[in-house]
C-alpha cells in the first residue's frame, strides 16, 4: 500500500519509513502539510498518518484541507497531547483514528491494518476469491490452502488488485504501489510481475482471475470478500 | 456552603425593606407624641380663645349700679341660660365671694376659687366634686364701663368636649400616619426593585458567562457596579488567555516530551528485533512507557485546573454526541449502540475541558470492552448530579474496583500510554468534589456512576 507520512520530527519520521517500509507499504515521508499537499495532488496514496502538531499549517487543517479535495483514503493521526479535546477535533475534521505519543510501532501498525482493510470494504484480515486466501496480516497468499511463493513485489500487485477488485487498475498505480518516488517507472516491469503472478496463480488449478484491459490496466474479476 | 444558603434567604431587597421598615417606625413613634402635643397645645389655645370670648360677652353684658353688679335676664349669648349647654359662667368679686351665675351652671357644684391678685387672667383646669374637669378661664376685672370695680370674671367648659375632639384628632392622625406609611413602604419596595435590578441584571449576565452564551459582562450597569464589572470583565479575559497560553505551553511541552519518547521507543522496537538486544530494549522499553505515562498523566491534570472565578456548567448532550461520533469512527466495524438516558438540556456542573475528558475516557474504556451495547445515563437527584457510563463488556472484577479508585493507577496494559484513563477521569472527579462507585451493570458489563454536588 502506498502511505503518506508526515512528521516533522525527522528520526520519528525515518524510523516510520524504515519500519513501514518492512511491512510491505511504500511510503512517503514528509515534514509538512504544503509538501504533504504537493505529493497528495502527485499521487495516489491509501492512507496517510499525519502528526497533529506540525509546524505551520497544523495537522489539523491538513486534514481538513485534505477532505475538502475529496480525497477520501483512510487518515491515521498521532497526536502527542492525547486530550480528548485534540482527539475529537481530528475525528471531526475528517481522521479515522488515533494513536497517542509515544507508541509501539505494533500498535499503529495494527490500527493501520484496521484502516486500510476497512478501506477497501473488507473487515477480516483475510481477503477470499474463489480457491485464494489472502492473509493481510501475514502477507501470505493461499491456494487451495497451499501456500503460494511470491515475492514481495508480486503479493503487494495482488493485494491491491484484490482490494481494487472488479475496477480498472491503471499501471501506473501499481507502479506506486512499488516504488517510492518517479525513480524506475518502467511499466514492463508490471508487465513482467503480473505475468509472474498469473502463471503462478493457474498453476495446477487453471485460476484466471487478472484481466488486461488494453490501454487501461488490470482488472481483478473474481468477487472478494 | 451553608452560610451562602442563608444569605441567599434573605435578600438585599429583604434587608434594605426590613432596615427602611424599622427606620420608618421609629421617626413615626418620635414624631406622634410630638403631634399628639402639638394638637394639644393648639386645641387648649383655641379653648382658651372661646373662653375668653365668653368672659368678655359676660363683662360687656354686666351693669354696675350703685356698687352692685347687675347682669340682665337675657344674656346675649345663649349658651349660659341653657341649662344643658357646657357653657358654664361665674362672677366674684375680689373677695370671692359668688356674685352671679348663668343659668347653665346651676346644676353645677364646683369648688372653685378664684384669686383677685392682679394677675389679669389664669386659664386652668379643676375638678368639680363628681370629679368632672373642666377648663377655667378666670379675668379680672377693675374697670367696668369707666367705673372702678373689682370682679373675677370665670367661664368655663368641661374637658370632656375637648377629650372626644382630642380623640378624634388622634384616631385621624392614626389613620393618615397608617396610610402614609404604607405609602412611603410602596414607594420604597418598588424603588429599591428599580435599584436592585441592576444587581440582577448583573447576576443574569454572569449566569450567560458561566453557560457560555455570553464572553464577558456588558456596560450596561449603573455608575457604582461599573468598576466592579469592568475588574470582573478583566479577571475573566485575563483568566481565559492565561488558561488558553497553558493550553498552548502544555500542547508544546506534550508535544516536546512525547516526540522524543516515541523516537526512543522506535529505536526500542528496532533493538527488541536483535535477540542479543532483547533484554536492554525491554528495559528501555520500559522505562519509556513510564516515562510517558508520568507525562501524559501530570500533562492531563495540570490542564484540567478548576476556573476560580466561576462555576461553569456544561449541556451534556452535545459533548456526548461529539464524543460518540468520534468513538463510532474509531470502532466502526464493532457497530456498538449507544443509548442515552437523560434530558437534552441537562447541564453537568463541570467544565467543559473536563467533562469532555472524564466522558471521552470513560467511553472509551465501554467501546473497548463492551460487545454491543452501550448506556450513558445522567440525571439530577435533589442536590447532586449522577452520570453513569455502562457497559456490557465484562465487567471490572471487584478486588480491582478498589484499585480503579486509587490515583495514578492503571488497569489494563493493552495499550501503552493510553491507560491513565480511569486515573484521569479520578482526579477530575475528585478536583470537582465528586464520587466515583464502580459497580456491575443491568447491561452485564461494568457501571461507572458518578455524582458531582451542585452548587
Amino acid at each position: 500500500m502506498k502511505l503518506l507520512v508526515v512528521e516533522d520530527e525527522a528520526l520519528l519520521r525515518h524510523h516510520l519509513c524504515t519500519r513501514l517500509s518492512e511491512q510491505g507499504h511504500v511510503v512517503d515521508a514528509v515534514a509538512d502539510a504544503e509538501e504533504a499537499l504537493y505529493r497528495v495532488a502527485q499521487y495516489n496514496h491509501d492512507l496517510a498518518v499525519i502528526d497533529l502538531g506540525l509546524p505551520g499549517m497544523s495537522g489539523l487543517e491538513l486534514i481538513g484541507e485534505l477532505r475538502e479535495q475529496g480525497r477520501s483514503f483512510p487518515i491515521l493521526i498521532l497526536t502527542a497531547r492525547g486530550s480528548w479535546q485534540n482527539k475529537v477535533e481530528g475525528l471531526a475534521a475528517g481522521a479515522d483514528d488515533y494513536v497517542v505519543k509515544p507508541f509501539q510501532f505494533e500498535e499503529l501498525e495494527a490500527r493501520l491494518n484496521a484502516l486500510l482493510r476497512r478501506s477497501s470494504g473488507f473487515v477480516q484480515s483475510t481477503i477470499g476469491a474463489g480457491p485464494l486466501l489472502l492473509d493481510i496480516n501475514r502477507k501470505q497468499a493461499l491456494l487451495d490452502n497451499q501456500l503460494l511463493a511470491l515475492t514481495a513485489y508480486e503479493y503487494r500487485i495482488l493485494e491491491y488488485l484484490m482490494r481494487h477488485h472488479q475496477q480498472v487498475v491503471a499501471k501506473e498505480r501499481l507502479i506506486e504501489q512499488l516504488y517510492p518516488d518517479d525513480e524506475d517507472r518502467d511499466p514492463n516491469v508490471i508487465e513482467v510481475l503480473v505475468g509472474r503472478l498469473r502463471r503462478k496463480l493457474s498453476g495446477s488449478t487453471g485460476f484466471r482471475p487478472i484481466d488486461t484491459v488494453r490501454g487501461q490496466g488490470y482488472l481483478f474479476t473474481e468477487v472478494c470478500r | 456552603m451553608l452560610k451562602h444558603q442563608s444569605h441567599k434567604a434573605s435578600s438585599l431587597r429583604v434587608r434594605l425593606m426590613l432596615g427602611a421598615v424599622v427606620t420608618v417606625l421609629l421617626f413615626m413613634l418620635a414624631l406622634f407624641p410630638a403631634l399628639q402635643k402639638v394638637f394639644t397645645l393648639a386645641l387648649e389655645e383655641s379653648i382658651e380663645q372661646r373662653l375668653a370670648a365668653d368672659a368678655s360677652a359676660l363683662i360687656s353684658a354686666a351693669r354696675i349700679s350703685k356698687g352692685q353688679l347687675r347682669m340682665p335676664e337675657k344674656l346675649p349669648d345663649e349658651e349660659f341660660d341653657i341649662l344643658a349647654a357646657r357653657q358654664l359662667g361665674f362672677i366674684y368679686d375680689s373677695q370671692g365671694v359668688l356674685v352671679w351665675r348663668s343659668r347653665s351652671s346651676q346644676q353645677e357644684t364646683i369648688n372653685y376659687q378664684p384669686k383677685y391678685d392682679g394677675h389679669g387672667h389664669d386659664f386652668l383646669r379643676v375638678k368639680d366634686t363628681e370629679g368632672r374637669e373642666f377648663f377655667v378661664y378666670d379675668v379680672e376685672v377693675d374697670l367696668l364701663r369707666g367705673q372702678s370695680a373689682a370682679f373675677s370674671i370665670v367661664t368655663m367648659q368641661p374637658v370632656s368636649d375637648y377629650k372626644s375632639m382630642y380623640d378624634s384628632l388622634r384616631q385621624q392622625l392614626y389613620v393618615w400616619l397608617g396610610f402614609a406609611l404604607l405609602l412611603l413602604l410602596g414607594f420604597l419596595w418598588l424603588g429599591l426593585g428599580w435599584g436592585i435590578r441592576s444587581l440582577r441584571t448583573l447576576s443574569a449576565e454572569l449566569d450567560e458567562v458561566e453557560n457560555g452564551t455570553r464572553a464577558s459582562l456588558s456596560d450596561e450597569h449603573p455608575r457604582e457596579l461599573l468598576r466592579l464589572t469592568r475588574s470582573l470583565n478583566r479577571l475573566l479575559e485575563s483568566e481565559r488567555q492565561q488558561s488558553e497560553r497553558y493550553r498552548h505551553s502544555l500542547d508544546d511541552l506534550a508535544h516536546s516530551l512525547k516526540t522524543p519518547l516515541a523516537v526512543l521507543q522506535g529505536v526500542g522496537d528496532v533493538m527488541a528485533t536483535q535477540p542479543a538486544n532483547s533484554e536492554q530494549a525491554r528495559t528501555l522499553q520500559g522505562q519509556v512507557n513510564r516515562m510517558s505515562q508520568q507525562v501524559s498523566y501530570q500533562l492531563q491534570r495540570a490542564s484540567l485546573r478548576k476556573s476560580g472565578l466561576l462555576r461553569y456548567s456544561v449541556t451534556l448532550k452535545p459533548l456526548v454526541d461529539s464524543l460518540v461520533e468520534a468513538l463510532d469512527k474509531v470502532y466502526r466495524d464493532k457497530r456498538v449502540t449507544v443509548s442515552s438516558d437523560f434530558s437534552i438540556d441537562l447541564r453537568i456542573p463541570v467544565e467543559q475541558a473536563a467533562l469532555l475528558e472524564l466522558l471521552g475516557n470513560l467511553l472509551e474504556n465501554a467501546y473497548r470492552l463492551c460487545v454491543s451495547e452501550i448506556r450513558i445515563r445522567a440525571q439530577v437527584l435533589n442536590n447532586y448530579c449522577e452520570l453513569a457510563v455502562e457497559d456490557d463488556g465484562p465487567g471490572v472484577p471487584r478486588h480491582q474496583r478498589e484499585r480503579i479508585l486509587q490515583r495514578g493507577e492503571r488497569l489494563d496494559t493493552q495499550y501503552p500510554g493510553q491507560g491513565i484513563g480511569t486515573a484521569v477521569v479520578k482526579d477530575i472527579i475528585d478536583s470537582y468534589n465528586g464520587q466515583l462507585f464502580v459497580e456491575e451493570s443491568t447491561l452485564g458489563g461494568a457501571q461507572f456512576r458518578i455524582r458531582f454536588p451542585r452548587h
